[in-house]
């Protein structure tokens, strides 16, 4: 006779456990998780170090570099918001603050020229410094006054930057003198993406090294429960602060090569969407996993990059639209039916439309990419309906904007599974109309307006992102 | 002493003080309810001052209006109420309910993603350029009380009275109605009401409703009163308001009204003071720098704010 | 036992009110090394708020408090843990995503000092430590029989049964190497075969561990048989102190669980 399993004994969860261990996705997480870390981070670097030796256009050099500064910003902000839970957010005035001091160290403007060995971990230092005096506004406070503490201070920071006479104001200080270390200037865009490669590795490893020791596991068990980590010896307020203080070096080293690189430094640089861009990239990523961060400021600059130029933004569109439909929909034959669908509904209604009224399909995308010409001719693109600028003419676009936003809201509250699978056919058509005569004419903005909407969604649905852990709750 | 600059001051302060009240009390509504700082409305703000343009416009604008110009300001008020009331709604709906029992921190970085979707958003629709509301067009700037020291125009006056009639309104729905009673229960103990058979859910949408509808009034008085919006505007008075609403202290409808007051007033005398006190080392743009002082000495000193009551943890 | 030793906690003359209601009303209580005193008494009593009080969690209104002699009035909750006293939770406050082991391996931040150079640098020293806190862990672990041992290491402190996660909050306390153990109500919600083996379980922390303890429980079965003295609360006040069987029947406590007409019956 089997024995039936007796579900809340102990033994039987572990085996639940075990089996549950044997999934590929799991083999292949033990697997990573028993190369040594060195090895991982060599796995990374290695690949990065060649990108010079393939990559020949500057364009996609300083795509590098960014993308690079990016990564140091989503780990920064990992310390406090991933690992502590703390939410900063007045992180991005510690990178202008870095960018700033290396001019104050190294610009005409300021008359001098430190070599980069002293000056990076001095501003290292400085940064940190001010990130523990922020943090002391998070002694004792709730995490939601926090943010709007930090917030302020941001705000404070900017204003300070733009009206203060020693900083130049909104036009920024544009004599920033270029690295110098022990004598040797670095001049050359390969020569900055090997200075940002070697600060990430080190930053990386770093971060890596604090987390698997006990100011790591006291952070965690910070987060998890704060009273209890008091209770339980661990200085709750002191970790806190230093949480802050790391996040704030961090990005104090980012800004400090930053400056260099852009040889300028502007307030504008350091703006709320810049906050809220490298909150995407931690949250897309997976708060609190080195990795997951990594690579969410990867795919996010990567896709803002994308999202820039006409010629390749609608490819990124729509294929992640693809991608998330055969990815996300069960069974397998659901996504392309969906996608045949909605080719086959809008077929249709790019007919009917034009039978009504010629107007309605008359109209000019933006879109450049090839993949456009063919939606172009599959959309309805009513004429007249954005300026040669690209912002909507009339009521039309802004309420088929509306219109589409409410569709989707409405279409994530429809119970049952078929008819939400129905209903995604219109919805995709009015979204592939939507951007192609709304967004893509403005794709600076779209991608703006894409990140946002996409940290909601990623928040409700999984919001440990790619890579974090999938935390349990207990309210 | 120069009386004028001062009553002048007085009136600005008065006038931005009710705007930054209105802000606060959504802000603090929504907070007693939920504990969750709605960062996001500011933006809703924003929007509210979008609609009431939107309507101005499609009532023939500033220059020609086609309805008497104070049924056209009561107009885009209402508009705006009640556009951001459902705007509101939307959001607590689908990024913040889901995350009902989720750790603090998410429905913040969910409202942060809602606030960049709104400001980007707009942007997409209207553009970077600021739109006006061409009050001086609607209103004479002599329109208005002229009485000794004081000159205020009527716009400002409205802007104050419209204030303060929500303000009341919703002091006696608070205290007066059964929906208020609701509100006040559920913001104390959550479940506890609902098992008093009050349809939490209901009663948290409608909060957000009130709370949204009061932003987006202040959205079109803020028009009315500086004539310039655009995308990011909702950033400060949302700034702004959340001080407001925690010098007050939080979840106080009372705190609310008088945090905004109080915020509105020290940002005019700073505007009007500032340079004189510093020497000219500082100017007037460093008022945000004067709130932000209050509202860290409000955090370290005295972190319920003026009238609220000390948070005691149970353990 | 020598009279005049410096016991080990002495609560003096605490008082605490919240807003209106007295939590705590002047009580005393003196715990030598070595005992087991239970605290007992209907639910609103105070005997959590006692024990936050003693913890630094809340601070008394008046009164004071002496670890081994020493104050502990205004002192922050982390420092009084690090003077030796360590405490479990009433409704359960695991580090739920960590692993079993780095439950208990977090409450031995207080005892060891490996700082943030050191960790990076990975000194000798760190790594040391690490391998003694590792140590630890799987000591204090083992403790509880083959429950909490081997595969259980490193699985989710969530994934554990309600059971287990007791034993594992008393676990991460002793890691804290304290002197005074301070349990609140550590067979709350356990069948009566877990309870019976709590309740060795509580002697063996005395005999093996050599801690002091002090038990907040409802379950008389346990308080008799653990205890070397039991101390009664009501509404904040101490109302009897002695063996189990003097506090069982005294009038007083009778009454504050059962009524008035069954103290009368008594």
């Amino acid at each position: 006779m089997a024995e039936q399993p007796r579900i809340g004994v102990d033994e039987w969860v572990a085996q639940a456990e075990e089996r549950r261990a044997r999934t590929v996705a799991a083999r292949l997480g033990d697997l990573l998780d028993r190369v040594p870390p060195a090895l991982r981070l060599l796995a990374i670097a290695l690949p990065l170090a060649l990108y010079p030796v393939f990559v020949d256009s500057e364009y996609l050099m300083q795509v590098g570099i960014d993308t690079l500064i990016f990564v140091l910003l989503a780990l920064g902000l990992n310390v406090a918001v991933g690992w502590v839970g703390l939410l900063d957010l007045g992180f991005v005035a510690f990178f202008g603050l870095g960018a700033y001091l290396y001019t104050a160290l190294a610009s005409e403007y300021a008359g001098r020229h430190w070599d980069a060995q002293f000056a990076i971990p001095l501003i290292a230092v400085v940064v940190g410094v001010t990130g523990f005096v922020l943090g002391l506004t998070s002694k004792r406070l709730l995490g939601d006054y926090l943010a709007i503490v930090t917030l302020f201070f941001l705000q404070i920071y900017l204003v300070i930057l733009i009206n203060s006479s020693f900083t130049r104001g909104p036009n920024g200080i544009s004599s920033v003198l270029p690295l110098e270390f022990f004598g040797k200037q670095v001049t050359s865009l390969d020569g900055y993406f090997y200075v940002s490669l070697v600060v990430f590795v080190v930053v990386v490893a770093v971060l890596y090294l604090i987390n698997q020791s006990r100011t790591g596991r006291a952070w965690r068990a910070l987060r998890e429960d704060e009273l209890a980590a008091e209770l339980m010896t661990m200085p709750v307020d002191r970790l806190k602060l230093m949480a802050f203080a790391f996040g704030a070096g961090v990005a104090g080293v980012a800004g400090a090569i930053f400056a260099p690189i852009q040889g300028a430094v502007f307030p504008a640089n350091f703006d709320i969407v810049l906050l809220i861009t490298v909150y995407a990239m931690v949250v897309l990523g997976g708060a609190g996993s080195l990795l997951g961060v990594t690579v969410g400021a990867v795919l996010i600059n990567a896709s803002l990059e994308a999202l820039r130029s006409p010629e390749d933004a609608s490819w990124l569109f729509y294929g992640v639209l693809v991608v998330t439909l055969l990815v996300m929909l069960r069974p397998w034959w659901r996504g392309p039916a969906v996608i045949a669908a909605t080719i086959a509904f809008g077929v249709v209604a790019h007919e009917a439309a034009g039978q009504v009224r010629a107007s309605l399909v008359g109209g000019t995308s933006f879109g450049e990419a090839r993949i456009d010409h063919l939606v172009d001719t599959w959309v309805l693109l009513p004429e007249n309906v954005v300026t040669p600028d690209g912002l909507p003419t009339g009521a039309l676009g802004r309420l088929a904007y509306i219109g589409f936003i409410a569709a989707v809201l409405g279409l994530t509250l429809v119970r049952s599974s078929l008819w939400r699978t129905v209903g995604l056919v219109p919805v995709l058509y009015l979204a592939a109309c939507v951007w192609e005569n709304l967004l893509v004419a403005q794709p600076a903005v779209a991608r703006f307006v894409l990140i946002g909407a996409m940290l909601v969604a990623l928040m409700a649905f999984r919001p440990q992102g790619l890579f974090g852990k999938q935390r349990v709750e207990i309210v | 002493m120069d009386w004028d600059k001062l009553v002048q001051l007085l009136v600005n302060g008065l006038t931005l003080g009710s705007v930054y009240a209105l802000v606060a009390l959504g802000f603090s509504m929504v907070y007693g309810i939920l504990k969750l700082l709605n960062l996001a409305h500011g933006d809703v703000l924003m929007v509210g001052a979008f609609i009431g343009w939107g309507i101005l416009g499609w009532l023939g604008g500033a220059q020609d209006p086609s309805v008497a110009v104070w049924l056209l300001i009561g107009l885009m008020v209402l508009g705006a109420m009640v556009g951001c009331g459902f705007l509101g709604v939307a959001i607590e709906r689908f990024a913040y309910r889901p995350l009902r029992r989720a750790p603090r921190i998410a429905p913040l970085i969910s409202a942060l993603g809602v606030s960049f979707f709104l400001q980007n958003s707009v942007l997409l629709l209207f553009g970077a350029n600021f739109r006006s509301y061409e009050t001086f067009d609607l209103v004479d700037v002599e329109v208005g009380i002229h009485w000794g020291p004081l000159n205020v125009w009527a716009i400002r006056i409205m802007v104050v009275v419209a204030a303060v009639a929500m303000m009341l309104g919703l002091w006696l729905l608070v205290t007066r109605t059964r929906l208020g009673k609701a509100m006040r229960a559920t913001a104390f103990d959550r479940e506890a009401a609902a098992m008093m058979g009050i349809d939490v859910d209901r009663v948290i949408v409608k909060t957000f409703f009130i709370g949204s509808a009061l932003a987006g009034a202040a959205g079109v008085l803020v028009g009315l009163v500086f004539g310039q919006i655009n995308h990011f505007m909702g950033f400060n008075y949302g700034l702004k308001g959340f001080t407001a609403a925690v010098v007050g202290g939080i979840g106080s409808i009372p705190g609310a009204m008088f945090g905004g007051l109080f915020i509105g007033l020290a940002e005019a005398l700073s505007v009007g003071y500032i340079e004189d006190f510093t020497r000219g080392r500082l100017g007037s743009a460093f008022k945000d720098l004067v709130v932000f002082l209050i509202l860290v000495l409000f955090m370290l000193l005295r972190p319920q704010g003026i009238f609220g009551r000390p948070e005691v943890k149970k353990v | 036992m020598a009279v005049e030793a410096t016991p080990l906690l002495e609560v003096r003359d605490i008082s605490l009110s919240f807003g209106g209601l007295r939590c705590l009303n002047e009580l005393d209580l003196v715990v030598n090394e070595g005992e087991i005193v239970s605290v007992i008494g209907p639910n609103g009593a105070g005997k959590t708020t006692l024990f936050n009080v003693i913890t630094g969690v809340y601070p008394p209104d008046e009164g004071e408090i002496l670890l081994e002699g020493r104050s502990v009035l205004g002192v922050d909750p982390h420092q009084i843990a690090r003077r030796g006293v360590a405490r479990t939770f009433q409704t359960l406050r695991l580090f739920l995503n960590m692993t079993v082991k780095e439950n208990v391996m977090a409450a031995a931040y207080g005892h060891t000092k490996a700082g943030v150079l050191r960790s990076v640098l990975r000194t000798p020293g760190m790594r040391r430590e690490e391998r003694e806190i590792e140590g630890l862990a799987e000591e204090r672990l083992g403790f509880f029989g083959q429950r909490l041992v081997g595969y259980r290491w490193n699985q989710p402190a969530y994934s554990l049964s309600y059971a287990n996660r007791r034993r594992l909050e008393i676990a991460r306390a002793t890691a804290a190497n304290p002197q005074l153990l301070l349990l609140d109500e550590p067979a709350a919600g356990m069948n009566p075969v877990e309870t019976h083996e709590m309740t060795e379980l509580i002697g063996r922390l005395r005999e093996e561990g050599g801690y002091t303890i002090l038990v907040i429980e409802h379950d008389m079965h346990v308080v008799e048989g653990i205890s070397d003295r039991v101390v009664a609360l009501d509404h904040g006040v101490k109302i009897a102190e002695g063996t189990f069987e003097q506090v069982a029947t005294d009038p007083r406590v009778v009454e504050a669980y059962l009524g008035t007409s069954a103290a009368e019956r008594t």
